[in-house]
């Protein structure tokens, strides 16, 4: 029971983590809603209190998503590692939808406990945050009421898309059969690859249908502002078609950066562990993806306006005068929220590295017989974790370029009265911010799993079991 | 073959086991678990030497001490007493890098299961060991890894992974492995308990010809008097001691002693 309550912790870290971001950021909208009332000037404004608390969802939403995505793939991991286990009990006579039904239960009290302490701690945070603001005279003294009943529907949120992830993630329970309880030569966790031929057909329409809206928004974007709108929808539906076709997408990008290591052989074999399971190195990249490329299309985007901005700025600074600043506070309050959803996808990386390691024990053990070095097992295991974070950071700047230029031409491209071409902004900020994270996010990732593989015994891989 | 050129001093003036013929030896071995009287004797003062291109089949029931004198033998595991030797370099007291480099260089593995690395093809299971050396197999080895492909029947699997070969197929990619860097020795810990019976015939076989046609020493732990029988030597083991050192022997014969040792006990 110890090591089943062990392979939920990354599941509730993420819950946690969402639950306390959505209630976090309800409370501090729902506090800027009772200063901005208050205040006489803006108080007769209803366009802010109506438009803070969906720009608050969209954000909540977004990490909902990726720790959604992340926790189906944490979870079809915990699967695979008790492959023996669950074919055990199927071999007692359990059956394969109790098995699916335990882990799905699973996952609801894990969601439930994350979604709880992610109530205390977002509302603690909040109150810290309002308590720090008010010391500073950042804000005013507010009465605002922290008995909130809307800041429990994102927890809500969280305990049914972990549940929901559950369920999903624990689709290869049904696939156990109960006579891999028994030994066998060949190593039970390989995922079956197969092929969704509806999924990658939706992917397929989705993506063209998508960059078709992107070129309609843009084109539209040259007279009309309105045409960022239909570039939106354009960027959403092609980026989930994208997301969709992961399991196809990733895995070339993953074999590219792999070859990047050379070719000693702990460099080759992490770039085949990178993608020894298609599905799940794209599940586990995914998210970071999704993350990055969230950042990049909102920074290319705001440093193509800010560019745009200091033009004016030089033809009339009376007029734009304090712009510069609000724009930057602006940037950095919004590249934090996105950036949140990044964070939880990486969490879910370096748990789902450091889980996958944990089962090849035997393979690491057969490596140090067969003559690698305990240093070799380590630089495989962070070449390995280098490759994946390299991989998801490399294509979601890619994504997020190409989505923040469309965005950028679409909504700027006729304010000036006239058609103009423009220049993506390059966020080099953001872009080093984010080479320094993957350097962090490599290294946190590997430092368990490569302690954990230099500990391994050659004996385990004589051991039968 | 260490300090065979060199000044021995007069501690080390000693017979080396290669000059006895010997590929393998253990003096006074032991290895004890835990301490007290909760205290497990795993073995108890064992002695034996591996003679030079012989195929020395280690047996004995369950608990009986094999498995860890192999891991022993093989430098995976450290002995509570004794010393052990793989040709003439005594092994106890090596630190942990030089046996790694000793096991890819100088020792051969073939496991009961999970024998491969799943992310290789078979070629790149079998050439893993010169790899791991940072080194190419010479003209003499392409030509005798080639040579190992046609005999064990490899030739048109060359490109496929693990899990696309049988079990029986899988032990022979595990075979070719392990000959291709020509080691001192082979150590094979129940090479057949996966597979069926026919295709563990092949495969003791295959070991049966390595040793014969080529010289190579293997030696092979295992519970079954079928696969001990196309051995030249068993040795058999219960409770941690060397208890018969017998030559080649019929099924009918293996299994009657192991009988008797298991109704004794």
């Amino acid at each position: 029971m110890r090591a089943r309550l062990k392979d939920q912790v990354p599941t509730f870290l993420v819950a946690l983590l969402a639950g306390t971001f959505g209630v976090l950021l309800l409370h501090v909208t729902g506090m800027l809603a009772v200063a901005i009332a208050a205040d006489s000037v803006t108080g007769d404004s209803d366009t802010v209190a109506l438009m803070l608390p969906i720009v608050a969802w969209v954000f909540i939403v977004i990490a909902i998503y990726v720790s959604a995505v992340v926790t189906t793939n944490t979870v079809a991991t915990v699967v695979a590692g008790r492959t023996r286990l669950i074919a055990l009990l199927r071999l007692i006579g359990s059956s394969a939808r109790a098995e699916r039904g335990r882990i799905a239960r699973e996952g609801l009290a894990v969601g439930f406990a994350g979604a709880a302490a992610g109530i205390v701690l977002g509302t603690a945070a909040a109150f810290g945050l309002q308590r720090v603001a008010v010391a500073t005279g950042v804000m005013p003294d507010v009465a605002y009421q922290y008995a909130n009943v809307s800041v429990l529907l994102p927890a809500i949120a969280v305990v049914l898309t972990t549940w929901l992830a559950s369920w999903v993630g624990s689709r290869r329970v049904l696939r156990v059969r109960p006579i891999e309880a028994i030994g066998q030569s060949v190593e039970s966790d390989r995922e079956e690859l197969v092929r969704r031929r509806g999924r990658n057909i939706a992917a397929v329409v989705l993506i063209v249908l998508g960059t078709g809206l992107l070129a309609v928004g843009i084109v539209v974007g040259l007279v009309r502002p309105e045409g960022v709108l239909i570039g939106l929808l354009g960027g959403i539906l092609s980026f989930s078609g994208i997301v969709l076709a992961a399991h196809i997408v990733m895995p070339p990008v993953l074999r590219l950066v792999g070859r990047l290591f050379g070719r000693t052989p702990a460099a080759r074999i992490a770039a085949e562990n990178a993608v020894r399971n298609p599905e799940r190195s794209s599940r586990m990249t995914i998210g970071l993806v999704i993350g990055v490329t969230l950042v990049t299309t909102f920074s290319v985007t705001m440093e193509s306006y800010r560019a745009m901005i200091h033009a004016a700025i030089e033809a009339q600074p009376e007029v734009f005068a304090g712009v510069e600043g609000m724009l930057n506070v602006t940037i950095a309050i919004f590249a934090v929220l996105i950036g949140f959803s990044a964070l939880i996808a990486a969490i879910g990386l370096v748990n789902t590295l450091s889980l996958s390691v944990l089962q090849r024990t035997r393979e690491l053990g057969l490596l140090r017989a067969l003559g690698f070095e305990a240093r070799q097992l380590r630089g495989m295991i962070v070449a390995e974790a280098a490759a994946l974070t390299i991989a998801a950071t490399m294509t979601g700047l890619v994504l997020g370029f190409v989505y923040g230029w469309a965005g950028a031409q679409a909504l700027l491209g006729g304010a000036q009265g006239q058609p103009v071409f423009i220049l993506p902004g390059i966020p080099w900020a953001m872009i080093g911010i984010l080479i320094v994270a993957a350097g962090l996010l490599t290294a946190i990732a590997s430092i368990a799993p490569a302690r954990r593989a230099m500990r391994v015994s050659p004996v385990v891989a004589l051991a039968a079991d | 073959m260490t300090g065979a050129s060199r000044f021995r001093s007069v501690e080390d003036m000693q017979i080396q086991p290669s000059d006895l013929g010997l590929i393998a030896r253990v003096a006074a071995l032991g290895k004890r678990y835990g301490s007290g009287a909760g205290q497990v004797t795993a073995l108890d003062d064992v002695s034996l030497g591996l003679r030079r291109g012989e195929f020395t089949a280690i047996m004995g029931p369950s608990g009986s001490g094999k498995s860890t004198l192999m891991h022993i033998m093989a430098g995976l595991d450290t002995p509570s007493s004794g010393q052990v030797w793989l040709g003439d370099t005594e092994i106890t007291s090596l630190p942990d890098s030089a046996l790694t480099v000793l096991r890819r260089r100088r020792v051969g593995f073939i496991f009961q299961s999970f024998n491969l690395v799943p992310t290789l093809d078979v070629r790149g299971n079998v050439l893993l060991p010169f790899e791991l050396d940072g080194r190419k197999p010479s003209l003499d080895e392409r030509m005798w890894i080639e040579e190992l492909y046609e005999v064990l029947g490899l030739k048109s699997r060359l490109g496929h992974r693990p899990h696309e070969l049988s079990g029986g197929q899988q032990q022979r990619v595990a075979i070719a492995r392990a000959l291709a860097t020509r080691p001192d020795l082979v150590f094979a810990d129940e090479p057949t308990g996966n597979l069926d019976s026919r295709t563990g015939r092949e495969v003791l076989g295959l070991l049966a010809g390595a040793s014969a046609g080529y010289g190579q020493s293997i030696a092979m732990v295992t519970h079954d008097p079928i696969a001990a029988s196309h051995a030249d030597r068993i040795l058999y083991l219960a409770d941690g001691r060397i208890v018969r050192d017998a030559g080649r022997s019929t099924p009918e014969e293996i299994a009657s002693f192991m009988l008797s040792m298991e109704t004794a006990a």
